[in-house]
């Protein structure tokens, strides 16, 4: 495996752009499934089905298909509450199902069914109110027909239409709403009108999740369901040289042992008995060289070596570019770096599958169940239309559930087992065969001119990029079925040549260079990639740069004299909506006002997923030791569906954020990762975490992200209140005094 | 053989006696509330109440609770009968992912339990063995210090099973038709 690459063009978002360019044009355009509803149980005959999305029974049950997964962000109740508006109906009385693949639940900004790159909300918010009013409509028409009244004399409320002062459900009119059809645009509630959207209203799946009935991908069971484990080898890549399966295969309950191509995976009537059994196989493994020769203690060299060799991409430019810090006055210059993070969702991964009678069934919560029922489809040698696989909530994604290596590993053990059988990763399993949030080092050079303003700002990257380990995945899982094994391996793997020198990955370099204004900017990228698999790690490209790009600003400002808050709003002139946010977090965090003894403020903002955010940290620093004590936040996201969830979402990013700001660090010796559980891979714990206020801009602008748009600048924040207490800038993550 | 109380019922348990108490009560008792999060006894997931102590199952042999009581997070309450903690779960909004909530609520069952009217020193201190990747720590917190305050700051130390096997000093408290998951 060749993975040395580069390349800014595509984010998930740009996806398909990208994609296309590698499959030739063959992976997109092509029907995925001749019917429209395929993905939709249908409850019975006379049900209203305007869509994929909605179902409306004649005794009045209103079901809705939620085309995204709900890993924590709050889809379910978001997108929920956008059908529940437009439709009329209590959102707590609106039955909502997880759902499978389907064209028409395609994402339609990545391309494929992907619950990703904070778009929910954004991609949601107009087609699902504008399918909710056409149905309403629908409704509403029949009625008129029923009732023979003009629709003119007919209201609606909480699935009922109310005529002449008397109420009747909507299903008695869906038998007639199914024959005469849907209109397409019927008009959508103004926001005096709105009842749901917009107010503080409780999760629909508080419940469930309170009381440990919500079904998770770990929670499927069925009669003649097997557990398995999978030991994989030890640096990502390898394969089996060699197996001893005779202890494993004795052992209690063990019913069959298979080598598959990336490592030997023993199945079992339970998960203790296949986990001990794992315990006892011996294997041999052939280990990918290059990856093998790289350990962290030596391997920042490697990225420093290929900047300093200076062979670099464009990856963007504008006004004199480069040139333009020849004419500064004074230039300032740092080098940052961050390391490779793990996911560490709550949920393990883990995937059920039986193939039986030539259908292959999968159980598994994850953000691309498209992509996971074509990679599948390959396995088992068969068409799409002959795999089902049913969605469930997946606890926890952050990006980790973007992959489908797991649904890849759960197909062939299912495959070589003759079996059904869940595959379930231990904790050490997850922590050492993620795809990691890449390691990046980055130096910026800033020009500053006479008048203390920046006129120049220069950034360059080293790094690996994501886009080719995903479209490995993804050219396997959407190629369309006539395309051949062989000729499908060979596209997939093009995706490390054609980033590197063609173009560049764009979530490599994304966020380093955007915020502020400066006459001149250059980014310039090199690949540097070992081998370890990488991957969307909450916010992507913008985890690091938010660090970077905010430790920069705060140094330039520092040097020169300025105020951190007034020097960013200084030079955010031409991006109002940061403009504001850094604005509002210091006035709520009363900023430049005195604080507890020893105790020090540092602020740090940053746009992504079209949302901007700033955050003031106030942290104390004691025998080296940092403590946060409070983090000050302001959000603009556009329209806030439910500002509750919009809060949660900043509380949990931030918390996600300070535990890779504080502890997060993966780390290889002989391209082996070396942290395995909680002990070595430590998260924040609730007495670690500090008192969070969440200030959200109000906003008739159209929603943006929110699930990761928290996480960027809480590293920076603390950095900067970090100097602020001690005069040392911290320019490496995990933040370290010592 | 394995005798022990789940949820208010007597149970047997024959098989292997190593087998961690989580692996028994999620395969062979079919109870999927208790969660797998790092099989060392680490992030709290697998929280269960042994005899009233939050206790971690995923290194717990189940020959360890002969004779003991059990309660899941299927005993504390239902989505038709919330305890005042899961009550104020569901109100504050706290699950995220949800994953590992079962075990948030099974640590705070155990703290107010034994302390009905906790500090927020003792909440942190209670509760820094459940993880939550999703940060809902903030919510645990308030829903908590919630649940003290309605449940009239009550001290009873030694919990009774209700009718629904859990623990009497929550007993459910509202009704809900909201199982819809």
């Amino acid at each position: 495996m060749s993975q040395h690459s580069v390349g800014p063009l595509s984010s998930r978002r740009s996806f398909l752009k990208n994609s296309t360019m590698l499959g030739g044009g063959l992976m997109i355009g092509l029907p995925l499934s001749a019917c429209a509803t395929a993905g939709m149980p249908k409850v019975g005959d006379k049900d209203f089905q305007p869509d994929a999305f909605l179902q409306i029974t004649p005794d009045n049950q209103v079901h809705f298909y939620m085309p995204r997964s709900e890993m924590g962000q709050g889809t379910y109740t978001g997108l929920t509450t956008l059908i529940a508006e437009e439709l009329d109906v209590e959102p707590s009385a609106i039955h909502v199902h997880h759902v499978g693949p389907l064209s028409d639940y395609e994402n339609p900004e990545i391309g494929f069914q992907a619950t990703g790159g904070s778009t929910s909300m954004r991609v949601s918010f107009k087609p699902l109110r504008q399918a909710a009013a056409n149905a309403r409509a629908a409704i509403l028409d029949a009625a008129a027909q029923q009732l023979n009244l003009p629709v003119t004399e007919l209201t609606t409320e909480n699935a009922q239409v109310f005529a002449k002062g008397k109420a009747f459900e909507y299903g008695e009119f869906v038998v007639v709403a199914a024959k005469l059809g849907v209109p397409d645009e019927a008009p959508l509630k103004r926001p005096n009108e709105f009842k749901y959207m917009g107010k503080d209203r409780p999760r629909l799946d508080g419940v469930a999740k309170s009381t440990g009935t919500a079904q998770f991908g770990l929670d499927v069971d069925f009669p003649g369901l097997h557990r398995a484990v999978l030991v994989r080898c030890p640096v990502a890549g390898g394969t089996v040289k060699s197996v001893d399966d005779s202890s494993a295969l004795a052992m209690a309950g063990v019913k069959k042992i298979v080598t598959i191509y990336n490592g030997v995976a023993v199945v079992a009537d339970s998960y203790w008995q296949a986990k001990q059994a794992s315990l006892a196989l011996s294997i041999e493994w052939n280990e990918p060289e290059k990856l093998a020769s790289f350990s962290s203690t030596t391997g920042k060299k490697w990225f420093e070596d290929a900047l300093n060799l200076g062979d670099t991409e464009d990856a963007f430019e504008e006004g004199e570019g480069k040139d333009g810090l020849e004419t500064a006055s004074k230039v300032y210059s740092a080098e940052y770096w961050a390391p490779y993070l793990a996911h560490s969702t709550m949920e393990p991964m883990n995937c059920a599958v039986k193939i039986e009678g030539g259908h292959c069934d999968i159980w598994v919560g994850c953000q691309t169940p498209d992509v996971a029922r074509g990679l599948a489809a390959r396995i088992c040698d068969l068409s799409i239309d002959d795999v089902t696989l049913h969605s469930t909530f997946l606890g926890g994604g952050f990006g980790r559930r973007f992959n489908s290596d797991f649904v890849a590993e759960a197909t062939e053990i299912a495959k070589a087992s003759g079996l059904a059988i869940q595959l379930i990763w231990s904790r050490e399993d997850d922590t050492r065969h993620d795809f990691y949030r890449p390691a990046s080092l980055a130096r910026f050079e800033v020009g500053v001119g006479k008048d203390g303003m920046i006129e120049s700002w220069t950034a360059q990257r080293a790094g690996p990029n994501i886009m080719p380990y995903t479209l490995d995945e993804v050219v396997d899982g959407k190629a369309p079925g006539f395309i051949p094994n062989g000729l499908v391996d060979w596209l997939s793997k093009r995706g490390y040549g054609l980033f590197n020198g063609l173009t560049v990955d764009h979530s490599s370099v994304e966020g380093l260079y955007e915020d502020y204004d400066a006459v001149n900017k250059d980014v310039q990228h090199v690949t540097v990639d070992p081998g370890l698999p990488v991957g969307f790690w909450r916010s992507v490209g913008h985890s690091f740069s938010g660090f970077f790009k905010e430790g920069m600003m705060d140094e330039v400002a520092q040097g020169q004299k300025q105020d951190s808050v007034a020097y960013r709003l200084a030079h955010t002139k031409n991006n109002p909506k940061l403009h504001g946010v850094i604005k509002l977090a210091a006035e709520k965090s009363q900023w430049g006002k005195s604080l507890p003894s020893k105790h020090f403020h540092g602020v740090a903002c940053h746009n992504s997923f079209e949302s901007s955010v700033a955050q003031v940290a106030e942290v104390s620093v004691e025998n080296n030791e940092i403590k946060i004590h409070k983090i000050t936040c302001a959000v603009d996201c556009g329209f806030v569906v439910n500002p509750d969830i919009v809060k949660a979402q900043m509380e949990s990013g931030i918390i996600f954020a300070l535990s890779a700001a504080l502890y997060g660090e993966i780390t290889l010796k002989d391209g082996k990762v070396q942290q395995s559980n909680f002990h070595d891979y430590p998260v924040l714990r609730m007495a670690q975490s500090p008192e969070i206020e969440v200030h959200i801009v109000t906003s008739d602008q159209a929603p943006t992200g929110v699930g990761e748009p928290g996480v960027p600048p809480v590293a920076a924040a603390v950095a900067n209140a970090v100097f602020a207490a001690t005069g040392k800038r911290l320019r490496s993550l995990p933040l370290s005094l010592s | 053989m394995i005798t022990f109380e789940l949820n208010g019922k007597t149970v047997q348990f024959d098989a292997s006696s190593d087998t961690p108490l989580l692996w028994v009560i999620r395969d062979h008792f079919k109870l999927k509330g208790s969660k797998f999060g790092c099989g060392m006894g680490l992030c709290g997931a697998c929280s269960m109440l042994v005899d009233g102590q939050s206790t971690r199952t995923c290194i717990l042999p189940v020959a360890a609770v002969a004779n003991k009581k059990i309660t899941t997070i299927e005993g504390v309450g239902n989505p038709e009968m919330l305890s005042i903690l899961q009550q104020a779960w569901v109100e504050a909004s706290v699950p995220q992912c949800g994953y590992c909530q079962s075990g948030q609520l099974i640590s705070a069952t155990a703290l107010l339990s034994s302390n009905p009217s906790p500090s927020s020193e003792e909440i942190d201190q209670a509760m820094s063995g459940n993880i939550c990747r999703c940060g809902t720590y903030p919510r645990i917190k308030k829903a908590i210090q919630s649940a003290a305050f309605k449940s009239g700051l009550a001290h009873q130390s030694d919990p009774q099973p209700n009718q629904n096997g859990g623990v009497n000093i929550f007993e459910p408290a509202v009704s809900t038709k909201e199982d819809r998951v």
